[in-house]
């Protein structure tokens, strides 16, 4: 038996490890991922007042503090028993939506990019950022980055601050925007459809052009039969702020439609020794172990996910395009992991539609941007989809509102049995009868686990730019390394 | 007259990694030479190009594990991290990429950036408490910083 571990992981918030054993006729007999754990949360917000929260929670990391900063709002809002005014409501899902806008293209052009649009089996030097730049050209980058900083506007507009909005409070929002601002919005947001419009032409341009790629996408070797999972509003429309928990079989029939608050009554955890983090699987169905199929609980929720689990887009650019993505991966759902990438490019479009919407909704200056709470219930639980996977937070308070239990399913815990999975099977499909494993072939190892667009909110910090990429081959009798190789990446 | 960005970065509410914000923050108390500006970063990767452009000289604060003992200070410059353009940080991309990025597209990026990392003992753990060790480099931090922009 060998082992080879992939580590770190490169491009992923954290610092991770994947681990291939590999049995003595050179097959894969199991694949691991371990990442570090951060400890005492529950700890940090206990005895602290409950609105508090929609502050701290956002600080876990530094990649999606809008998410948690949206899902612990609607939990204070339930802990206080206050329904959100509709120009409260409004200015919440304009600025998330907008994050979305920022968080998937930036996913786009920097992670899986460079797997695409320089090639998943090249240089290493190459795949990067600046292989992007030099393929795609300076004037797209400018744009990029014109509409990161444009949508930094907007969010700083209503959320108060660029990085870490402050803009929630129990019932709404802190203040209402003025009709310059929400002329600069429109106009934000005008930009935002055109640059999804374009990065969906680039996708099309680069990806789904090259048959190669088209292959690699729909291959076995990244397909995985599961359930799908992801917020609907009334007409079963993909929604990221409010609506439905809807999760629908490997054959895409509906098994189940819930609210946020009754979650505990349709997931459990599932632990391994060897892992502290937690595999949530579907309560009803159960757990049978990692493996497909309508008898096993594993679920998955992400971009290709929630399309599954959606009857469609309540915009129309972004409708056009969810019909397109089906009919080409040979209709409803799709299971290729890699068709994700597409899928939040598909999701792109929508979040850039729907923000131009909100922002020249005609009410959307209405002062009246909040309810008072004037009681207490103690107990809420708040649910929007995270870029990564739908997001749980669960507040118990005291009477005072002061907090004695927190509870949070963030959006790459979902897929944990899921990601475990399609590293597994990738590593079958790529690595057999020898030891001799290509950068090329670790690379779309790693690519399995991007599709996910994983983070676990590390911040530990090492040497930018000095990453390396260590494989290392150990006999599992005797723990001997039998060869090992390091790169910088 | 040349300007210059101190920017201390790390996480607020995870013990040790919130060092390089404090080293900011009391900078940000004490008097500074003109054409300085101290600033506080919770996220690096792109928006680290956007907060350094049209500097010509920038001094980063931040946490660090490199298995030294915790507290020690090390002085990096840029160039040390020259040599790869990928970095472990999924929305993220390195100090050097950043800053080759930003030229390549003609954006005015700083030529002198210089780096205090700040051996960590516990990035791990929800807190707003530092290690004994790690408090003690702040101060020690904050002198180097003043004695690099020329605050005496």
């Amino acid at each position: 038996m060998k082992k080879i571990s992939v580590d770190p992981i490169t491009r992923l918030e954290g610092h991770g490890k994947i681990e291939i054993f590999v049995n003595d006729a050179g097959e894969v007999a199991n694949v691991y991922f371990q990442i570090p754990e951060l400890r005492g949360f529950e700890r940090f917000c206990v005895g602290r007042p409950v609105e508090e929260l929609a502050r701290i929670t956002p600080r876990i990391c530094g990649v999606c503090p809008e998410a948690h900063h949206m899902a612990s709002a609607k939990a204070i809002d339930a802990v206080f028993g206050v329904e959100p005014t509709p120009a409260g409501r409004r200015l919440r899902e304009l600025l998330y939506n907008a994050f979305f806008v920022t968080d998937h293209t930036t996913h786009f052009y920097i992670l899986a990019g460079p797997d695409f649009v320089i090639g998943p089996t090249a240089d290493p030097a190459e795949r990067n950022i600046l292989g992007i730049v030099h393929k795609v050209g300076l004037e797209t980058t400018n744009a990029l980055l014109n509409l990161r900083a444009e949508a930094a506007e907007l969010i700083s507009i209503i959320g108060g601050k660029q990085i870490h909005p402050v803009c929630c409070l129990p019932g709404g929002v802190s203040k209402a925007v003025s009709a310059e601002e929400q002329e600069r919005m429109k106009q934000i947001t005008a930009g935002m459809v055109e640059f999804a419009k374009f990065t969906l032409q680039l996708f099309d341009d680069v990806v789904l052009k090259n048959n190669d790629y088209v292959d690699l996408i729909k291959s076995d070797a990244f397909t995985h039969q599961t359930y799908s999972m992801g917020m609907v509003d009334e007409n079963n429309h993909v929604n990221f702020y409010d609506g439905k928990i809807r999760v629908t079989a490997p054959d895409g029939t509906e098994f189940v439609k819930f609210e946020g608050k009754d979650y505990l009554d349709n997931l459990a955890e599932h632990v391994e020794p060897y892992s502290y983090l937690v595999y949530p699987y579907l309560k009803k169905v159960g757990w049978k172990g990692f493996v497909d199929g309508k008898d096993s609980g594993v679920y998955k929720a992400t971009p290709m996910s929630r399309l599954n689990a959606a009857d469609g887009m309540a915009t129309p650019l972004a409708q056009a395009e969810y019909e397109r993505y089906f009919s080409t991966l040979g209709g409803k759902p799709v299971h290729a992991t890699l068709a994700t990438h597409w899928a939040r490019l598909v999701e792109l479009m929508y979040a850039a539609e729907r923000a131009h919407e909100l922002a020249g909704d005609p009410d959307l200056t209405d002062p009246n941007v909040r309810t008072i709470p004037e009681g207490i219930v103690g107990e809420g639980i708040g649910v929007v989809e995270a870029p990564r996977g739908t997001l749980y937070h669960h507040y118990k308070t005291d009477d005072e509102g002061m907090v004695t239990n927190v509870n949070l399913i963030v959006g790459t815990t979902n897929n944990n049995a899921a990601i475990s999975m399609s590293l597994k099977k990738a590593a079958e499909g790529l690595i057999k009868g020898g030891t001799e494993i290509s950068e090329g072939t670790l690379n779309m190892i790693e690519m399995a686990f991007r599709a996910y667009d994983p983070c676990f909110g590390c911040a530990t910090h090492t040497l930018p730019g000095d990453m390396p990429l260590e494989v290392v081959t150990k006999s599992e009798a005797t723990g001997e390394v039998i060869a090992s190789a390091r790169r910088n990446m | 007259m040349t300007s210059t960005l101190v920017l201390g970065m790390g996480n607020p509410i995870l013990s040790d990694d919130g060092v390089g914000l404090e080293v900011a923050r009391r900078l940000q108390e004490g008097p500074l030479p003109d054409g300085v500006d101290v600033q506080q970063s919770e996220v690096a990767g792109l928006r680290l190009l956007e907060l350094l452009k049209g500097y010509d000289k920038v001094v980063i604060v931040d946490a660090l594990r490199t298995g030294r003992a915790p507290g020690d200070v090390v002085r990096y410059e840029a160039r040390d991290f020259r040599g790869g353009h990928r970095y472990g940080s999924a929305h993220s991309i390195g100090l050097e990429t950043a800053l080759e990025l930003g030229r390549r597209m003609g954006l005015p990026m700083p030529d002198d950036v210089t780096v205090f990392a700040i051996e960590a003992a516990d990035v791990e753990t929800f807190g707003e408490e530092f290690s004994p060790p790690v408090a003690a480099a702040a101060g020690k931090v904050v002198e180097l910083v003043r004695a690099e922009v020329g605050a005496g």
